[in-house]
Protein backbone atom coordinates (compact mmCIF):
# COMPACT_ATOMS: atom_id res chain seq x y z
CA UNK A 1 0.00 0.00 0.00
CA UNK A 2 0.95 3.59 -0.57
CA UNK A 3 0.74 6.29 2.03
CA UNK A 4 -0.34 9.90 2.20
CA UNK A 5 2.63 11.37 4.01
CA UNK A 6 1.60 14.99 4.20
CA UNK A 7 -1.23 17.45 3.67
CA UNK A 8 -0.74 21.11 2.93
CA UNK A 9 -2.78 24.09 1.81
CA UNK A 10 -1.85 27.51 0.54
CA UNK A 11 -3.21 30.58 -1.17
CA UNK A 12 -2.44 30.53 -4.87
CA UNK A 13 -1.64 34.12 -5.80
CA UNK A 14 1.05 36.69 -5.14
CA UNK A 15 0.90 40.36 -6.03
CA UNK A 16 3.49 43.15 -6.06
CA UNK A 17 4.71 44.03 -2.57
CA UNK A 18 4.25 47.78 -3.04
CA UNK A 19 2.88 49.22 0.20
CA UNK A 20 2.63 45.86 1.95
CA UNK A 21 6.28 44.87 1.94
CA UNK A 22 6.39 43.26 5.39
CA UNK A 23 3.24 41.22 4.81
CA UNK A 24 4.43 40.16 1.39
CA UNK A 25 7.68 38.87 2.88
CA UNK A 26 5.82 36.92 5.55
CA UNK A 27 3.57 35.36 2.91
CA UNK A 28 6.57 34.38 0.80
CA UNK A 29 8.36 33.02 3.88
CA UNK A 30 5.31 30.88 4.63
CA UNK A 31 5.20 29.56 1.08
CA UNK A 32 8.92 28.74 1.21
CA UNK A 33 8.41 26.96 4.54
CA UNK A 34 5.70 24.89 2.87
CA UNK A 35 8.16 24.12 0.05
CA UNK A 36 10.82 22.88 2.47
CA UNK A 37 8.34 20.63 4.24
CA UNK A 38 7.09 19.09 1.01
CA UNK A 39 10.63 18.51 -0.22
CA UNK A 40 11.60 16.90 3.10
CA UNK A 41 8.83 14.36 2.59
CA UNK A 42 10.29 13.39 -0.81
CA UNK A 43 6.92 12.49 -2.38
CA UNK A 44 6.60 10.22 -5.40
CA UNK A 45 3.33 11.93 -6.35
CA UNK A 46 1.81 15.29 -5.47
CA UNK A 47 -1.93 15.69 -5.85
CA UNK A 48 -2.56 19.39 -6.39
CA UNK A 49 -6.19 20.37 -5.80
CA UNK A 50 -7.68 23.70 -6.77
CA UNK A 51 -9.92 25.58 -9.13
CA UNK A 52 -9.64 26.61 -12.74
CA UNK A 53 -10.53 30.24 -13.44
CA UNK A 54 -12.61 29.51 -16.56
CA UNK A 55 -9.48 29.15 -18.64
CA UNK A 56 -9.89 25.42 -19.31
CA UNK A 57 -13.42 24.67 -18.18
CA UNK A 58 -16.25 26.97 -19.14
CA UNK A 59 -19.88 27.78 -18.62
CA UNK A 60 -20.62 25.85 -21.81
CA UNK A 61 -19.93 22.59 -19.94
CA UNK A 62 -19.92 23.21 -16.22
CA UNK A 63 -17.53 20.59 -14.91
CA UNK A 64 -17.10 20.70 -11.15
CA UNK A 65 -14.80 17.79 -10.27
CA UNK A 66 -12.11 16.68 -12.71
CA UNK A 67 -8.74 14.96 -12.67
CA UNK A 68 -5.91 15.75 -15.06
CA UNK A 69 -4.90 12.38 -16.45
CA UNK A 70 -2.39 13.40 -19.14
CA UNK A 71 1.26 12.41 -19.13
CA UNK A 72 2.31 16.03 -19.02
CA UNK A 73 0.83 19.49 -18.74
CA UNK A 74 2.05 22.92 -19.77
CA UNK A 75 0.93 25.73 -17.53
CA UNK A 76 -0.94 28.68 -19.04
CA UNK A 77 1.61 31.32 -18.12
CA UNK A 78 -0.87 33.72 -16.52
CA UNK A 79 -0.49 35.89 -13.40
CA UNK A 80 3.29 35.94 -13.74
CA UNK A 81 3.81 32.20 -13.37
CA UNK A 82 6.14 31.05 -16.16
CA UNK A 83 4.73 28.58 -18.68
CA UNK A 84 6.31 25.29 -17.65
CA UNK A 85 5.79 21.72 -18.77
CA UNK A 86 5.56 19.28 -15.88
CA UNK A 87 4.96 15.56 -15.63
CA UNK A 88 1.57 14.19 -14.69
CA UNK A 89 0.90 10.61 -13.62
CA UNK A 90 -1.60 8.93 -15.92
CA UNK A 91 -1.68 5.58 -14.15
CA UNK A 92 -2.20 7.15 -10.73
CA UNK A 93 -4.82 9.60 -11.99
CA UNK A 94 -6.88 7.16 -14.04
CA UNK A 95 -6.66 4.60 -11.27
CA UNK A 96 -8.06 7.13 -8.84
CA UNK A 97 -10.96 7.98 -11.12
CA UNK A 98 -11.87 4.30 -11.43
CA UNK A 99 -11.34 3.59 -7.73
CA UNK A 100 -13.51 6.54 -6.66
CA UNK A 101 -16.30 5.64 -9.07
CA UNK A 102 -18.31 3.91 -6.37
CA UNK A 103 -19.33 7.39 -5.20
CA UNK A 104 -17.82 10.02 -7.53
CA UNK A 105 -18.23 10.53 -11.26
CA UNK A 106 -14.94 12.31 -11.85
CA UNK A 107 -14.26 13.83 -15.23
CA UNK A 108 -10.97 12.80 -16.82
CA UNK A 109 -9.21 15.75 -18.45
CA UNK A 110 -6.58 15.10 -21.12
CA UNK A 111 -6.09 18.64 -22.40
CA UNK A 112 -5.38 21.25 -19.77
CA UNK A 113 -3.26 24.39 -19.52
CA UNK A 114 -3.28 24.79 -15.74
CA UNK A 115 -3.65 28.45 -14.83
CA UNK A 116 -2.20 30.31 -11.85
CA UNK A 117 -4.45 28.39 -9.46
CA UNK A 118 -2.27 25.35 -10.09
CA UNK A 119 0.84 26.94 -11.57
CA UNK A 120 1.83 29.10 -8.61
CA UNK A 121 1.39 26.29 -6.05
CA UNK A 122 3.31 24.00 -8.41
CA UNK A 123 6.12 26.51 -8.44
CA UNK A 124 6.03 26.58 -4.64
CA UNK A 125 6.12 22.82 -4.09
CA UNK A 126 8.35 21.77 -7.00
CA UNK A 127 10.60 24.63 -8.15
CA UNK A 128 12.95 22.37 -10.11
CA UNK A 129 10.22 20.41 -11.82
CA UNK A 130 11.25 17.04 -10.44
CA UNK A 131 7.96 15.65 -9.17
CA UNK A 132 5.02 13.96 -10.81
CA UNK A 133 1.93 16.02 -10.18
CA UNK A 134 -1.74 15.11 -10.58
CA UNK A 135 -3.97 18.20 -10.92
CA UNK A 136 -7.37 17.68 -9.33
CA UNK A 137 -9.94 20.32 -10.13
CA UNK A 138 -12.52 21.46 -7.62
CA UNK A 139 -14.25 24.11 -9.68
CA UNK A 140 -15.93 26.03 -6.91
CA UNK A 141 -16.61 28.96 -9.25
CA UNK A 142 -19.18 27.04 -11.29
CA UNK A 143 -22.77 28.18 -10.78
CA UNK A 144 -23.52 24.94 -8.90
CA UNK A 145 -20.32 24.26 -6.94
CA UNK A 146 -19.56 20.97 -5.20
CA UNK A 147 -20.43 21.01 -1.50
CA UNK A 148 -17.70 21.28 1.13
CA UNK A 149 -18.79 17.93 2.54
CA UNK A 150 -18.49 16.24 -0.83
CA UNK A 151 -15.02 17.68 -1.35
CA UNK A 152 -13.97 16.42 2.07
CA UNK A 153 -15.31 12.95 1.26
CA UNK A 154 -13.48 13.01 -2.07
CA UNK A 155 -10.29 13.46 -0.06
CA UNK A 156 -11.27 10.35 1.86
CA UNK A 157 -11.70 8.51 -1.42
CA UNK A 158 -8.16 9.51 -2.39
CA UNK A 159 -6.82 8.15 0.91
CA UNK A 160 -8.69 4.89 0.38
CA UNK A 161 -7.27 4.61 -3.13
CA UNK A 162 -3.70 5.26 -2.08
CA UNK A 163 -3.91 2.75 0.75
CA UNK A 164 -5.74 0.05 -1.20
CA UNK A 165 -4.42 0.24 -4.71
CA UNK A 166 -1.07 1.97 -4.87
CA UNK A 167 2.30 0.25 -4.76
CA UNK A 168 3.95 -0.52 -1.46
CA UNK A 169 5.96 2.43 -0.26
CA UNK A 170 4.56 5.04 -2.64
CA UNK A 171 4.59 8.41 -0.94
CA UNK A 172 1.82 10.88 -1.74
CA UNK A 173 1.50 14.51 -0.71
CA UNK A 174 -1.80 16.37 -1.10
CA UNK A 175 -1.89 20.15 -1.51
CA UNK A 176 -5.10 22.19 -1.48
CA UNK A 177 -4.82 25.59 -3.11
CA UNK A 178 -6.70 28.89 -3.09
CA UNK A 179 -8.46 31.07 -0.55
CA UNK A 180 -8.74 32.38 1.92
CA UNK A 181 -11.50 35.00 2.05
CA UNK A 182 -11.88 37.24 -0.96
CA UNK A 183 -14.67 38.81 -2.95
CA UNK A 184 -13.67 38.76 -6.60
CA UNK A 185 -15.31 41.30 -8.94
CA UNK A 186 -18.06 42.00 -6.45
CA UNK A 187 -18.92 45.27 -4.72
CA UNK A 188 -17.25 43.92 -1.56
CA UNK A 189 -13.92 43.41 -3.37
CA UNK A 190 -11.10 44.37 -1.01
CA UNK A 191 -12.87 43.12 2.08
CA UNK A 192 -11.05 40.39 4.03
CA UNK A 193 -12.83 38.24 6.63
CA UNK A 194 -9.82 37.77 8.89
CA UNK A 195 -11.83 36.38 11.78
CA UNK A 196 -13.41 33.71 9.57
CA UNK A 197 -10.04 32.87 8.03
CA UNK A 198 -8.26 32.58 11.37
CA UNK A 199 -11.04 30.41 12.79
CA UNK A 200 -10.98 28.17 9.71
CA UNK A 201 -7.21 27.69 10.02
CA UNK A 202 -7.38 27.15 13.78
CA UNK A 203 -10.01 24.44 13.48
CA UNK A 204 -8.22 22.76 10.60
CA UNK A 205 -4.88 22.49 12.40
CA UNK A 206 -6.73 21.31 15.51
CA UNK A 207 -7.94 18.22 13.64
CA UNK A 208 -11.51 19.51 13.28
CA UNK A 209 -11.79 19.69 9.50
CA UNK A 210 -14.77 17.34 9.44
CA UNK A 211 -16.63 20.01 11.38
CA UNK A 212 -15.60 22.63 8.80
CA UNK A 213 -16.86 20.36 6.04
CA UNK A 214 -20.35 20.53 7.52
CA UNK A 215 -20.63 24.16 6.41
CA UNK A 216 -22.67 24.70 3.27
CA UNK A 217 -21.16 26.29 0.19
CA UNK A 218 -23.64 29.13 0.63
CA UNK A 219 -22.41 29.77 4.17
CA UNK A 220 -18.75 29.80 3.15
CA UNK A 221 -19.55 32.16 0.28
CA UNK A 222 -21.53 34.47 2.54
CA UNK A 223 -18.82 34.53 5.19
CA UNK A 224 -15.71 34.60 3.04
CA UNK A 225 -16.74 35.67 -0.46
CA UNK A 226 -16.97 33.88 -3.77
CA UNK A 227 -13.20 33.37 -3.64
CA UNK A 228 -13.50 31.90 -0.16
CA UNK A 229 -15.18 28.90 -1.75
CA UNK A 230 -11.70 27.86 -2.85
CA UNK A 231 -11.39 26.56 0.70
CA UNK A 232 -13.22 23.49 -0.59
CA UNK A 233 -9.82 22.45 -1.99
CA UNK A 234 -8.38 22.75 1.52
CA UNK A 235 -11.19 20.50 2.72
CA UNK A 236 -10.39 17.96 0.03
CA UNK A 237 -6.82 17.87 1.32
CA UNK A 238 -8.03 17.57 4.92
CA UNK A 239 -10.31 14.70 3.96
CA UNK A 240 -7.27 12.83 2.69
CA UNK A 241 -5.64 13.10 6.14
CA UNK A 242 -8.65 12.78 8.48
CA UNK A 243 -8.31 14.12 12.00
CA UNK A 244 -4.76 15.26 11.24
CA UNK A 245 -3.45 18.12 13.31
CA UNK A 246 -0.90 20.55 12.09
CA UNK A 247 0.53 24.02 12.00
CA UNK A 248 -0.33 27.38 10.58
CA UNK A 249 2.49 28.29 8.23
CA UNK A 250 1.32 31.82 7.58
CA UNK A 251 -1.71 34.07 7.62
CA UNK A 252 -1.93 37.67 6.54
CA UNK A 253 -5.07 39.65 5.78
CA UNK A 254 -4.05 41.77 2.79
CA UNK A 255 -6.86 44.04 1.54
CA UNK A 256 -4.45 45.50 -1.00
CA UNK A 257 -4.30 42.03 -2.56
CA UNK A 258 -8.06 41.62 -2.00
CA UNK A 259 -7.36 38.38 -0.07
CA UNK A 260 -6.74 36.67 3.17
CA UNK A 261 -3.47 34.88 2.47
CA UNK A 262 -2.65 31.71 4.36
CA UNK A 263 -1.16 28.26 4.46
CA UNK A 264 -1.18 25.20 6.71
CA UNK A 265 0.63 21.91 7.12
CA UNK A 266 -1.18 18.81 8.44
CA UNK A 267 0.58 15.70 9.65
CA UNK A 268 -1.39 12.51 8.95
CA UNK A 269 -2.63 10.85 12.15
CA UNK B 1 -27.74 37.80 -7.50
CA UNK B 2 -28.29 38.64 -11.18
CA UNK B 3 -26.83 36.20 -13.68
CA UNK B 4 -26.15 37.42 -17.21
CA UNK B 5 -27.94 35.66 -20.07
CA UNK B 6 -25.81 32.89 -21.46
CA UNK B 7 -25.34 34.73 -24.76
CA UNK B 8 -23.25 37.32 -22.89
CA UNK B 9 -21.05 34.66 -21.36
CA UNK B 10 -20.85 32.88 -24.71
CA UNK B 11 -19.57 36.06 -26.37
CA UNK B 12 -16.74 36.36 -23.86
CA UNK B 13 -15.88 32.67 -23.85
CA UNK B 14 -15.92 32.42 -27.64
CA UNK B 15 -13.66 35.44 -28.03
CA UNK B 16 -11.23 34.12 -25.41
CA UNK B 17 -10.68 31.08 -27.56
CA UNK B 18 -10.46 32.81 -30.95
CA UNK B 19 -7.60 35.34 -31.29
CA UNK B 20 -8.75 36.48 -34.73
CA UNK B 21 -12.26 37.35 -33.60
CA UNK B 22 -10.86 38.80 -30.38
CA UNK B 23 -8.68 41.18 -32.38
CA UNK B 24 -11.68 42.21 -34.47
CA UNK B 25 -13.71 42.76 -31.30
CA UNK B 26 -11.08 45.07 -29.86
CA UNK B 27 -11.55 47.30 -32.92
CA UNK B 28 -15.34 47.04 -33.27
CA UNK B 29 -17.38 45.93 -30.26
CA UNK B 30 -20.71 46.60 -31.96
CA UNK B 31 -20.22 44.07 -34.76
CA UNK B 32 -19.63 41.37 -32.15
CA UNK B 33 -22.68 42.46 -30.16
CA UNK B 34 -24.70 42.01 -33.37
CA UNK B 35 -23.14 38.65 -34.16
CA UNK B 36 -23.88 37.24 -30.70
CA UNK B 37 -27.40 38.68 -30.69
CA UNK B 38 -27.13 40.82 -27.60
CA UNK B 39 -30.05 42.97 -26.51
CA UNK B 40 -29.62 46.72 -26.13
CA UNK B 41 -29.59 46.76 -22.29
CA UNK B 42 -26.82 44.15 -22.36
CA UNK B 43 -24.88 46.14 -24.94
CA UNK B 44 -25.15 49.31 -22.89
CA UNK B 45 -23.63 47.66 -19.82
CA UNK B 46 -20.91 45.99 -21.87
CA UNK B 47 -20.09 49.31 -23.57
CA UNK B 48 -19.75 50.85 -20.12
CA UNK B 49 -17.50 47.96 -19.11
CA UNK B 50 -16.95 49.22 -15.56
CA UNK B 51 -16.91 46.72 -12.68
CA UNK B 52 -20.27 48.11 -11.54
CA UNK B 53 -21.84 47.69 -14.96
CA UNK B 54 -20.53 44.16 -15.41
CA UNK B 55 -21.74 43.24 -11.94
CA UNK B 56 -25.15 44.74 -12.69
CA UNK B 57 -25.34 42.65 -15.85
CA UNK B 58 -24.38 39.57 -13.85
CA UNK B 59 -21.22 38.67 -15.73
CA UNK B 60 -19.38 35.81 -14.03
CA UNK B 61 -16.50 37.28 -11.97
CA UNK B 62 -13.82 35.27 -13.80
CA UNK B 63 -15.24 36.39 -17.14
CA UNK B 64 -15.38 40.04 -16.07
CA UNK B 65 -11.58 40.04 -15.96
CA UNK B 66 -11.34 38.37 -19.34
CA UNK B 67 -13.80 40.85 -20.85
CA UNK B 68 -11.66 43.74 -19.62
CA UNK B 69 -8.64 42.22 -21.37
CA UNK B 70 -10.64 41.69 -24.57
CA UNK B 71 -11.60 45.38 -24.59
CA UNK B 72 -8.08 46.63 -23.94
CA UNK B 73 -6.46 48.38 -26.87
CA UNK B 74 -3.00 47.14 -27.84
CA UNK B 75 -0.16 49.25 -26.41
CA UNK B 76 1.10 51.99 -28.74
CA UNK B 77 4.13 51.30 -30.87
CA UNK B 78 7.31 51.89 -28.91
CA UNK B 79 5.69 51.35 -25.52
CA UNK B 80 7.84 49.60 -22.92
CA UNK B 81 7.24 45.84 -22.83
CA UNK B 82 5.47 44.50 -19.74
CA UNK B 83 7.74 43.58 -16.86
CA UNK B 84 8.87 39.95 -16.90
CA UNK B 85 7.15 37.95 -14.20
CA UNK B 86 4.20 40.33 -14.00
CA UNK B 87 2.79 40.28 -10.49
CA UNK B 88 5.38 37.69 -9.43
CA UNK B 89 8.36 39.79 -10.54
CA UNK B 90 9.46 40.68 -7.00
CA UNK B 91 9.51 37.04 -5.95
CA UNK B 92 10.38 35.06 -9.05
CA UNK B 93 14.12 34.62 -8.43
CA UNK B 94 13.47 33.24 -4.98
CA UNK B 95 10.60 31.04 -6.17
CA UNK B 96 12.85 29.65 -8.89
CA UNK B 97 15.83 29.41 -6.47
CA UNK B 98 18.03 31.31 -8.91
Amino acid sequence: MGKIVGGFATSHVLFPPNGVEAQAERVLDGMMDLRRRVQALDPDVIVLAGSDHLNNFSLAMQVTLAVGVADEFTTLGDSGAPAVTFRGHREFAQGFVRHASYDFDLVQAEELRPDHGMAIPRLIVDPHNQRRIVPLYINCNMPAPPSPGRCYRLGGALKAYVEAARPQGERVVVVGTGGLSHWLCLPEQGKVAAEFDEDFIARMIDGRSEELAEMSAAHIEEASGNGGLELTAWLFMAGAVPRARGEKLYYEPVPEWISGMGGVSLTPA
Amino acid sequence: MTVAPYRVHKLIQDLMRDPVRAAAFAQDNEAAFDAWGLAEPERALLRDGSPGALHALGVHPNLQMKYARLRAKPPPAGAAPPQAGGPLAAYLDRLLEK
